[in-house]
């Protein structure tokens, strides 16, 4: 092969550029063609460029492969192929080989060349989006003009005549069927634009969808983790114990009473108030250091879930939800149903944790806090609970011998709910507060202030450090006493809708430090001062029983059996947007964003305030389809969108929101 | 296909203006570009007469063709025209044979195809003739060398 090349380094007859400079040495030529093509690589190189990159590669190799080629053969072919001034080009200017370079097209994908089904061609595109950039485009357009002037001509009756005129509006037509293909065109290159939109947004919905996975995937780890963190924190609590016991004994000094004492006291002093009531009476020796189960880290995975989307759904009781509520999203629920039983889940698993005993009628309202529980029964009494001395094994809902009860938990919401262990809640009871003389209708705690409503007309004012009550307000009085300020006009009016007697007397209320919302059946929103136990203002408004209410800071929203939610202002205590629904609001509740309302359909009615917009929520929109019609939703609660409602029959759903 | 332009479509150059508005298109949609405002830019480069233009819009248009694969036959057209602009006839000639092969009745990728063989032909035979008129000059400055050599002999 070199003997080949050898003899062909001889000035080629034929005319390859190289003849021009055949007096000096070809071999030398070529060697600074490799040379001008290994600058031009590291000229590249910096470039960076990723997708030109490798087809850089291929280009140079091919480059290279050219020059290997011995010169005869070379310039015979090139004779054929090309001209002398492209061959120079393409071997000498590294501005050349660049550019060929990153406009190289590999030959794998010369070959896969599809068969087109495109309406139109790019050229076709360009021509019609820029008529006026091509030749075609400005002639026609002159003509048009031309042809428009025409035809103003004739119908202002200058009526044209003979062969030219034929021509004349021949042209016209011409163009003007020129300018339909090229809507035409334009029509197809916007759906196929379309199109060309709605692939890359599949190709997005598909990577958001990977990407939720893994969200949910870590999201399950980091709750698995949390549960450890919080077993081994319980066990070293146990360890530090057993270590201080052992440290306590050793010592045997005199003063061994007085040191068992201190540390009891400092225990007491670290826990929360409510822990204090019931260690007092409890026995010395405790099983088990109550578990802390407050989550230190906030999920978020129904945040990126569509709006609407059912996270779960569980058969909690047997009979109409009266109360529910949560502490936090895939946190814990409690739930009450007039079967008289009130139950607790963890929303996480689906999974009943247990049930608590001790009312002796069905719980009317419940308030879940930090794992404080406040439930208001038909008894008359009002129980507070720790749900986190509650014996749950949380582990146990994902792995281990609970696994299959678990799958049918929550798979199917009509199965019987697993029955958690019996005793499971027996430490949670704190304490019960009784006083008033008939069922409770209604009942909210903020920090150690807790205030209940009853049908007995009066609402009470408890403080949960010590256990008691420490005011009573009599509504009718409050009413009594304003119609005598001011003649009457916002007196006790009972409203038609009351007259029923369905509603509760205290439909709802809040409590924030000594400020105190209360809806009542009158449809008056009356809001006191617990400091001096008086009305300070009286909202007027609903003319049917109010039965929910909330406020922040800014407003204070409620909803009523008159079908109407209100939006006041709270400075102004004047409306700030009301809106309706076909039947009466039983329950109601507002995040940042979003206000919810049971209202008497299988739905929930969600309005968003951010974009002004309602909408439905629920099992009522997806079970339409299929012909089913779930129950009426009763109850529904919401934080941070993750949305809770309980209907007639006893199933309790989970939606984003 | 017959929704191609012919190459004199090539010839005729946009003007500054019109090749601007066409720039800002492509560069307004930046990440995002379409294939049509890509190809409207790299079309208007392409019927530029600087060289330097010309690279960029057969670069921009093997883009196209490397992403886009419902588009390369009518690609390989621009490609050939674009490289035919550029002069390079083997290029153009590879692409242009390869669209043949495909679509065998094409009438603007024959003419295309008379076009290079027309420019290689005419180039060639230039060549030719410089290199022959080199090699006769050389033959005479050579023979009168060597006559003065001879003389001085």
């Amino acid at each position: 092969m070199a003997n080949f090349a050898q003899r062909n380094e001889f000035p080629d007859p034929p005319s390859s550029p190289e003849d021009e400079s055949s007096v000096i040495s070809t071999r030398g030529l070529e060697a600074f063609g490799r040379k001008v093509t290994t600058t031009a690589s590291h000229l590249m190189a910096p470039l960076g460029d990723p997708t030109a990159h490798p087809h850089y590669q291929s280009a140079l190799s091919e480059v290279h492969k050219q020059l290997r080629r011995p010169a005869l053969q070379r310039s015979v072919f090139s004779m054929a192929r090309t001209t002398p001034t492209d061959l120079v080009r393409s071997t000498l200017s590294s501005r050349e080989i660049q550019s060929r370079a990153l406009s190289y097209v590999p030959d794998e994908m010369l070959k896969n060349i599809p068969e087109d089904d495109n309406q139109y061609s790019l050229f076709q595109g360009f021509q019609a989006t820029f008529p006026e950039f091509t030749e075609d485009g400005r002639k026609h357009r002159r003509r048009v003009s031309r042809g428009r002037k025409l035809l103003e001509e004739t119908e202002h009756g200058a009526v044209p005549e003979g062969p030219q005129a034929v021509n004349k509006l021949r042209k016209e037509k011409a163009s003007m069927m020129h300018q339909l293909e090229m809507l035409g065109v334009r029509k197809n290159m916007a759906s196929s634009e379309i199109r060309e939109i709605d692939n890359k947004l599949a190709n997005l919905a598909g990577m958001r969808k990977i990407i939720l996975e893994r969200l949910a995937g870590l999201e399950q780890e980091e709750a698995l983790l949390e549960h450890e963190i919080v077993e081994v924190e319980g066990r070293l609590e146990e360890a530090q114990e057993l270590a201080d016991d052992a440290e306590a004994a050793a010592l045997q000094t005199p003063t061994r009473s007085d040191d068992e004492a201190d540390e009891r006291g400092e225990g007491f002093m670290s826990q929360s108030i409510y822990e204090k009531l019931p260690s007092a009476n409890s026995t010395p020796s405790r099983p088990r250091k109550p578990r802390n189960i407050r989550k230190k880290s906030m999920p978020i995975l129904h945040e990126h879930f569509k709006p609407g989307t059912m996270i779960r759904s569980m058969r909690a009781h047997q009979d109409n939800i009266t109360a529910l509520d949560f502490d936090a999203p895939f946190g814990m629920m409690v739930s009450a149903a007039m079967d008289d039983s009130v139950r607790v889940w963890d929303l996480n698993a689906g999974r009943c944790i247990g049930m608590l005993e001790g009312h002796t009628a069905s719980v009317r309202t419940l308030q879940v806090e930090d794992n404080i529980l406040a439930t208001g029964s038909m008894d008359a009494t009002i129980r507070l609970w720790d749900l986190s001395k509650a014996h749950y094994d949380p582990q146990g809902s994902q792995f281990g011998r609970d696994d299959e009860d678990d799958g049918i938990a929550f798979e199917n919401p009509d199965d019987q709910p697993v029955d958690p262990p019996a005793g499971s809640m027996s430490d949670c009871p704190l304490f019960t507060l009784n006083a008033h003389l008939d069922e409770i209708t209604a009942l909210h705690f903020k920090d150690n202030i807790l205030v209940s409503g009853s049908a007995d007309k009066t609402l009470r004012q408890w403080d949960l450090e010590k256990g008691r009550c420490v005011q009573t307000l009599d509504v009718m009085w409050a009413a009594a006493q304003a119609s005598a300020m001011s003649a009457g006009d916002s007196t006790w009016r009972q409203t038609n809708r009351a007259a029923d007697g369905s509603a509760d007397f205290v439909g709802a209320l809040q409590v924030f430090e000594s400020a105190l919302a209360c809806g009542t059946a009158d449809g008056m929103v009356r809001l006191w001062d617990l400091r001096s136990g008086q009305v300070h203002r009286s909202l007027v408004g609903h003319t049917g029983p109010v039965t929910c209410l909330q406020f922040d800071d800014v407003h204070l929203v409620t909803g009523s059996l008159d079908r109407s939610i209100r939006i006041w202002d709270l400075r102004t205590g004047s409306i700030y947007d009301a809106y309706a629904y076909d039947n009466a609001i039983t329950s109601m509740m507002f995040d940042t964003r979003r206000i919810v309302c049971a209202a008497g359909e299988d739905v929930v009615k969600v309005y968003d305030k951010v974009e002004g917009r309602h909408w439905d929520c629920g099992a009522g929109i997806a079970e339409a389809e299929e012909g089913k019609t779930p129950a009426i939703v009763e109850r529904v609660r919401i934080r941070d969108g993750y949305m809770v409602e309980g209907r007639r029959d006893g199933i309790v759903g989970v939606w984003t929101c | 296909m017959t929704q191609l332009p012919y190459a004199i479509d090539a010839e005729t150059p946009l003007s500054q203006a019109e090749l601007d508005v066409l720039r800002a298109q492509y560069e307004k949609e930046d990440v995002m570009v379409g294939v049509q405002t890509k190809f409207n830019y790299a079309w208007g480069l392409v019927k530029s007469n600087v060289r330097t233009d010309q690279h960029l819009g057969v670069m921009l248009l093997s883009e196209i063709f490397r992403t886009s694969p419902e588009r390369r036959r009518e690609c390989l057209y621009y490609l050939a025209l674009g490289n035919y602009k550029l002069g390079n006839y083997a290029q153009a000639r590879k692409y242009n044979d390869l669209l043949l092969e495909n679509e065998p009745g094409n009438l603007q990728a024959s003419n295309l195809q008379a076009l290079i063989d027309d420019k290689v032909a005419k180039e060639g035979l230039m060549g030719v003739a410089i290199v022959s008129g080199v090699a006769v000059a050389a033959g005479v400055i050579g023979g009168v060398l060597l006559r003065n050599l001879g003389r001085k002999r």
